[in-house]
């Protein structure tokens, strides 16, 4: 028998993967920056809520601000660790900018580690404040959080569609289809990708993180490790690098079809064959869409076809010039 | 000074895993992100196979099995791929290590395992203490390296597999075969990764886990290397390994990760060419 409670969470969770994946999508796809570090930020992120919310007089000491307050600021240090991250990595190109994001989420996890006590170190925080959750019966917090999250992806969807039919948007995917044009039209490259990098670092603070809390529950440093960066890589892939709705499917696909799994029952001799079945799944997903169908479900192309209700406003207007980054795009 | 042995014996082990991987990234062009499982993979399986068979049987086993492993990858996976492009395989590779992840997790669970293999007792060699196990390891990580640039130097093989590297297509036409060069590497590749592996679990512990810790020092490795370059891989697995371990007496040995990976960065961005490579690499700047 399936618990109404367990499928809201199972949501909950492929809503929190929904948005930061779209989060590196807008990065990754649009950008051209591929960062292999999403992890650290969700963790900054992450850490920086709980830190700013929880009580001055907890286990952990924070600040005891209230949840909003706790979001904005988790966003506004998000933002500024990513510039800082940005500031040498982007200065890199291809594979190096990959591998060093990679360092400087794994530095950021060692120090979470580390600074036992500001953060609690491997022991984590137990304790974190969610929004409503005194309101509420404990039984039915589940599908309040549900709803929350499920509004906090409308919204992050909403952004990402907006940038994506903006002149912004427009100008970031030029800029990673043909640098040296985009440079030569005009646009300042690094400042560029230093300012979508750190708005990046903005909404996973402002959103990812602290949703992600709420579902966690409790903070421990090993959730953030590079299983959880390449989990987010591996919705994006399977969704189409570069698509719009590609990864809000994605996540919801790969969370849906991992998580399906635990509704299996087995002796509990077996139990720790259920949890390889889930590196299994994202493992075989992986090499199968990559194999036949290597753009993803949904294609950067389809998503930006210019059938005449799909592009709205600027791109519109400015046709002429934005035909070659609109037809030429290549995922 | 114990420490900059201790970090001569992890670089020398770490160089034989990124001689490996470096080989893979420039024949095949694309980064393996499955190397550091296939390290955890070769040492399970030669712990394993080793209580089995002993280690004179069990452990050149386990080699040989993992390069098998890494063949059938490549022939299966990756080589239907190949026009794709880098990034493809890139993922695809990920894909590979999150299988080889689930199926350690099946067939060796996952706790944290140890060789049944005594190191001895460590005796007083000029300043350093050392038992005489840590010397035969660090013997074998010797001639493995030495033995792979021998092979890439002066064989045939490594010929046509140094030709492969610089230009893939020119290659071809030029008579080379290609795809058994391909399987050449990815055998040499895989079973690098399993010497690695073993002495990995020797030195300390093994587990399914490990896999995913490896792969960062192999990363930072090969690029402070610069990829395409192996002896200056090499040198910059030893440099990671002594800066690593050297660093444990000035600071915490909880930041030594810490360590390696600020290392990488100051190094990327003062040498995104990395530091022991002479020509800049077009390639790279995507």
């Amino acid at each position: 028998m399936i618990s109404m409670s367990f499928l809201a969470t199972v949501a909950t969770l492929a809503l929190v993967y929904a948005m930061a994946t779209q989060l590196l999508n807008l990065e990754a796809g649009w950008g051209g920056m591929w960062d292999l570090g999403v992890a650290g930020l969700i963790a900054v992120g992450a850490y920086s809520y709980v830190l700013l919310t929880s009580a001055p007089d907890a286990m952990v000491p924070g600040l005891g601000l209230p949840i909003l307050g706790g979001m904005i600021g988790a966003g506004i240090i998000t933002a500024l660790v990513a510039a800082l991250i940005g500031w040498p990595a982007l200065r890199l190109r291809g594979e190096y900018f990959l591998i060093s994001t990679f360092a400087f989420a794994e530095i950021i996890r060692q120090l979470i580690i580390i600074g036992k006590d500001v953060t609690g170190g491997t022991f984590g925080i137990t304790f974190v404040k969610r929004p409503f959750e005194q309101a509420f019966r404990f039984d039915a917090y589940p599908f309040v959080l549900l709803g929350i999250t499920a509004v906090l992806t409308v919204v992050v969807y909403l952004i990402c569609s907006r940038v994506a039919g903006s002149v912004y948007g427009m100008t970031m995917r030029a800029a990673r289809d043909n640098e040296p044009l985009a440079m030569a039209t005009g646009t300042s490259v690094k400042s560029l990708r230093m300012s979508t990098y750190s708005f990046v670092g903005l909404l996973i603070g402002i959103f990812v993180g602290p949703a992600f809390v709420w579902f966690l529950g409790a903070l421990v440093p090993s959730t953030f490790g590079a299983t959880l960066t390449f989990t987010i890589w591996a919705a994006l892939v399977i969704g189409g690098l570069g698509s719009r709705i590609g990864p809000v499917v994605g996540a919801l696909l790969l969370t849906g079809v991992s998580e399906a799994v635990r509704l299996i029952e087995v002796a509990p001799q077996q139990a720790h064959l259920l949890s390889a079945v889930q590196p299994a799944l994202v493992g075989i997903l992986l090499i199968v869409v990559l194999r036949f169908r290597p753009g993803g479900l949904f294609t950067e192309q389809k998503s930006f076809a210019r059938t005449g209700t799909d592009v709205k406003g600027e791109l519109k207007r400015m046709r002429p010039v934005g035909m070659a980054a609109v037809n030429g795009g290549e995922a | 000074m114990q420490n900059l042995f201790f970090g001569l014996l992890t670089g020398a082990v770490l160089a034989v895993a990124t001689s490996g991987f470096a080989l893979l990234r420039n024949t095949e062009r694309f980064l393996h992100t499955a190397h550091g499982q296939f390290m955890a993979l070769g040492g399970l399986l030669g712990l394993t196979l080793a209580q089995q068979f002993g280690p004179w049987l069990g452990l050149p086993a386990a080699v040989l099995i993992t390069a098998a492993i890494g063949v059938v990858c490549g022939k299966l996976l990756f080589d239907p791929i190949k026009a794709q492009g880098a990034n493809v395989m890139l993922f695809t590779s990920v894909g590979l290590a999150f299988l080889t992840y689930a199926v350690m997790l099946v067939v060796f669970g996952s706790d944290i395992k140890v060789f049944d293999v005594q190191l001895g007792s460590a005796r007083q060699i000029g300043p350093f203490m050392i038992a005489p196990g840590e010397i035969v390891l660090l013997l074998i990580a010797a001639a493995v390296t030495a033995g792979l640039w021998l092979l890439l130097s002066r064989s045939s093989v490594g010929r046509s597999i140094r030709a492969v590297s610089s230009n893939r297509e020119l290659a071809q036409i030029r008579g080379v075969p290609t795809n058994q060069i391909s399987s050449v590497v990815w055998a040499l590749s895989s079973g690098l990764a399993a010497i690695a592996g073993i002495m990995m679990g020797i030195l300390g512990s093994t587990s399914a886990e490990a896999g995913w810790t490896y792969i960062l020092l192999v990363l930072a490795a090969a690029v402070l290397g610069g990829v395409s370059n192996i002896l200056g891989v090499i040198a910059a697995a030893m440099l990671l390994g002594v800066v690593m371990d050297l660093s444990s007496l000035v600071v915490d040995t909880a930041f030594r990760p810490v360590i390696a990976f600020a290392l990488l960065i100051a190094v990327l961005v003062v040498r995104p060419q990395g530091l022991f490579s002479f020509a800049s690499r077009k390639e790279a700047v995507a």
